[in-house]
């Protein structure tokens, strides 16, 4: 029997009052502490007789450190931060500045390259970056400046006050398998904030239930996602300069899915490596761990890799849904940032400067805020504003209708995007229209049973022990531990629908696009199907696909106890 | 007159706990600090020798609150009687180290007398008039300084460790000792203290083990388990598990080997129906002689093994334990 994780009720929580509270600590979030303790410094400099205080602004961080769970390309595109620390190159954590780039198209045994780097995927001048030390780095500077970081403490539910939000409840500690407080129980803190700043990234849990609450997506497009799967390989030298890139289209995916892999060359002969797989692939039994796995032994990879060694692993998703897709993001009380919002360029497969300005923009209306004693809508909707009227508008703008143009296949894909490059973004109408991913997975009644076309995509990868590593080989590099004793947080809200319906209509897709082995079917003869759910919680790397690609949307995750997680060192 | 700290010093089963000391201390240092005067109470029955232990330190007066209804302790009578004896000397301060008895009882008292107490403090501060108790939050990243607004009395309890119970001064000369006696009456205390006892065994020492079988998934049902348990049995050694088994709940956590369980180098290790996952693998690799039983030839289990068995366990566990048995007598 599952018992799923929820914050107890009846228990006396301490309160604890706060002026801001930044649920999450990743380039948004620190941004926005970073341009908060900014503008207040500057302020109490010209304003020595009403001095604000930062004792009270607060960021809650899940990881057990800064940085722990941050995983990206990555690839910055330095624009915000040099808006927001001007000559940061100087001191930050940058592995080289991208010199020479290339895109192939690839198939099964042969590789094509584009004569020219299509403009959106030119990045020179960007940086090549791994954004757990850059995230590291930006974190010190906020401890610097005495804005506090609670690492080891997640968000795990808004507080509100009619249609206000009105402060973040902390994960309760010490909380056993069955949902009953352990000796060492820590109730969760209600830190009543004035402003609440979400920036939890994709899919943050908080924001969810945000939008939930007040139908914040209604007259949005959906919001579509891929997840990307990276590892981290050294290679032998010569192999990659440092601040090379490389992006491929096609193989193995075929033109029913959408997605690609990049390659970055990096410091001390460190590679990174990944595939995005679009979370809207028609057929169940895809695994994109696996898709990785394929991508690895084209000769074109595998000779770049060949005497190399993986070193770590990971997974995220990623938003690509674009303009259309992002939600209001400023109310009564609240802002969203970066992923959780949105804030993603997909043509370029680029946030991080995004999210940096964001944060930026979330931390002037802050303090707008603080200054005027008002957090209501009316402060805050100035964030919307200045969302509106800065580059992150004009950015999204010109490839607001991207990834819709993909929905129906790579080759109509490649025509809108041609056509929008010519026209501003526009294509053939100002607003393409969108669909969400889960709803284009198809019953397996409605696919060959082999796979067909697909069939080098479906089903786990074996792994040969050093090109290619099954999931659970991948997964232990991820370096990810939690507290096993603890209730499950990956939240089904019903069990019936996987052990009657979807065995049999999707034959459980959770075991295949989860890339930690979290789901699986075991074997239960007192079913009426022969197998029951399993959750193994505790491999969990908190990617969310399972949340946003689950057919029946009964999934919803939420954070566990504080502290544990992946270690993405270097990622 | 000036106000009065009282110390209350711990007993349980004749026996002084010495983390009191430590509040002793930080009552010695907060009465120099304020100009208060120091008193201690220790509580049970027939308590006086502990008594005369503590009026060797320097603290102005020892109570001995006395009472046969205080032994055994129960909740319900330490509150009464404590509350009646508080409430008849009036102390501004009511010093207690943060134990388990402490934790206990001061909910109670404190609430009964409508007073609040601040727990688990790992210091004071004097501000201005003002005493402030220091706690951690956040656990520890942040700490907060609290004060009473409530009337006195005021209970507080200090983290052990907070201060040095070796810096206790001692007194010039012993102090006076009174017994104090309280009445509770009968029907106050509701408790009704068993026979103390320790948790039986503590959790199993798998890295002591020279031999260790283990199971996995290929066990199957949980019934089956008492398989592997003969095995153990008749070689004389322990009984381990990879982490689905342990999940599943048919073995206690503590009998979990891997990245998220134990690490064991016995001996022998004997992996039933363990495929062999890298994060279990991590978890036995040091064992000398590694002997797995899978069905599937290629488990990876077997890239590490010394001896290897294609099979079905349940056909090759029986009469294994027969053959150990049978080994084990001759011999």
């Amino acid at each position: 029997m599952l018992i799923f994780r929820k914050p107890l009720e009846g228990i006396d929580r301490p309160q604890m009052p706060a002026d801001v509270v930044i649920v999450g600590g990743g380039p948004a979030g620190m941004a926005c502490a970073l341009r908060l303790s900014q503008l207040i410094d500057q302020h109490n400099a010209q304003h020595s007789d009403s001095q604000l205080s930062k004792e009270n602004i607060y960021v809650l961080e899940k990881a057990r450190e800064i940085g722990q769970h941050c995983l990206s390309g990555a690839l910055l595109d330095p624009r915000s931060m040099r808006e927001l620390l001007p000559g940061f190159e100087k001191e930050a954590p940058l592995d080289a500045e991208v010199t020479k780039e290339a895109v192939y198209f690839l198939t099964e045994k042969s590789k094509l390259k584009f004569p020219i780097t299509p403009p959106p995927l030119r990045d020179h001048g960007n940086y090549v970056i791994s954004l757990n030390r850059f995230v590291k780095w930006l974190g010190s500077k906020v401890e610097e400046t005495g804005i506090t970081i609670f690492t080891g403490f997640a968000g795990s539910e808004l507080l509100f006050d009619g249609d206000r939000v009105t402060g973040v409840r902390t994960d309760d500690k010490g909380v056993d398998k069955q949902n009953q407080p352990k000796s060492n129980f820590e109730p969760g803190y209600d830190l009543q904030a004035k402003v609440v700043i979400l920036a939890e990234g994709t899919r943050g849990s908080l924001t969810k239930q945000l939008i939930a609450k007040f139908d914040l997506t209604k007259g949005c497009n959906p919001q579509t996602y891929g997840q990307g799967i990276k590892e981290l390989w050294e290679v032998p030298s010569g192999r990659i300069a440092p601040g090379e890139v490389i992006y491929t289209m096609g193989w193995p995916l075929t033109t029913k899915e959408y997605g690609g892999a990049w390659i970055y060359g990096g410091k001390d002969n460190i590679v990174s490596l990944g595939f995005v797989t679009g979370l809207d692939y028609p057929d169940p039994r895809l695994d994109p761990q696996r898709v990785l796995q394929d991508f690895k032994q084209h000769s074109f990879v595998a000779k770049l890799l060949e005497g190399g060694k993986m070193i770590r692993y990971g997974a995220k998703a990623l938003p690509y849904g674009g303009w259309w897709a992002i939600p209001p993001v400023a109310g009564n009380g609240w802002m969203i940032l970066g992923d959780s919002a949105g804030f993603l360029n997909a043509q370029r497969l680029k946030g991080i400067h995004l999210a940096i300005k964001s944060g930026m923009l979330a931390a002037e209306t802050a303090f707008e805020a603080l200054k005027k004693g008002d957090s209501s809508a009316a402060t805050l909707g100035q964030f919307q504003e200045k969302v509106e009227s800065s580059w992150i508008k004009d950015e999204l703008w010109k490839v607001r209708n991207f990834h819709q143009g993909f929905e129906h296949g790579f080759w109509a894909g490649m025509f809108h995007a041609g056509l929008q490059q010519f026209t501003g973004g526009r294509g053939l109408r100002s607003r393409y229209s969108g669909k969400a991913g889960y709803e284009h997975m198809k019953k397996l009644a409605e696919l060959p049973a082999d796979g067909g076309n697909e069939a080098h995509l479906l089903g786990p990868a074996k792994g040969d022990g050093r090109l290619t590593f099954d999931k659970l080989t991948d997964l232990y590099h991820s370096g990810t531990k939690h507290e096993e004793d603890q209730p499950a947080h990956l939240v089904i809200h019903d069990t019936d629908v996987c052990n009657n319906r979807c065995i049999k209509e999707f034959g459980n897709p959770c075991q295949n696009f989860c890339p930690a082995n979290v789901y699986e079917m075991v074997e239960d003869t007192s079913q009426p199907n022969g197998k029951h759910i399993s959750l193994n919680p505790s491999n969990c790397v908190h990617c969310k696909t399972c949340d946003i690609a689950d057919p029946y949307q009964i999934i919803t995750w939420v954070p566990p106890e504080g502290g544990g997680g992946p270690n993405y060192d270097g990622m | 007159m000036p106000d009065t700290i009282l110390v209350i010093v711990e007993q349980r089963e004749g026996k002084l706990n010495r983390v009191s000391w430590e509040s002793l201390t930080a009552g010695q240092a907060l009465a120099a600090e304020m100009g208060w005067t120091l008193e201690a109470a220790v509580v049970g029955s027939g308590v006086t020798n502990f008594a005369s232990e503590i009026a060797a330190k320097k603290v102005v007066k020892v109570y001995a609150v006395d009472s046969p209804q205080l032994e055994p302790y129960t909740p319900d009578a330490f509150a009464a009687g404590l509350k009646q004896f508080i409430m008849a000397k009036q102390p501004k301060l009511v010093l207690m180290p943060h134990t388990y008895q402490v934790r206990d009882f001061v909910p109670k008292l404190a609430t009964a007398m409508g007073r609040t107490a601040i727990s688990d403090c790992i210091g004071y501060k004097k501000e201005g008039e003002k005493l402030l108790f220091t706690r951690q939050m956040f656990q520890g990243k942040l700490a907060a300084d609290v004060s009473f607004t409530c009337d006195a009395p005021w209970f507080v309890t200090f983290q052990n460790g907070a201060f040095r119970g070796d810096k206790v001064e001692a007194g010039a000369a012993a102090a006076p000792i009174e017994t104090v006696k309280v009445d509770i009456a009968n029907n106050v205390i509701r408790n009704k203290p068993q026979e103390v006892f320790k948790e039986a065994k503590q959790a199993v020492d798998l890295t002591q083990a020279e031999i260790i079988v283990s199971v996995g998934r290929g066990i199957k049902e949980q019934k089956n388990i008492e398989l592997a348990k003969q095995l153990a049995e008749a070689l004389g050694g322990e009984l381990a598990a990879s982490r689905p088994i342990c999940d599943s709940g048919w073995l206690p956590m503590d009998r979990q080997i891997g990245s998220s369980g134990q690490t064991v180098a016995p001996k022998l290790y004997l992996a039933l129906g363990i495929s062999g996952a890298i994060q279990h693998i991590v978890g036995m690799k040091g064992a000398r002689t590694i002997i797995a039983i899978n069905k599937d030839s290629e488990a990876p289990i077997f890239e590490i093994a010394d001896y290897a068995v294609v099979g079905n366990l349940f056909d090759i566990v029986p009469p294994l334990i027969e053959e150990v048995k049978k080994a084990k007598t001759g011999a």
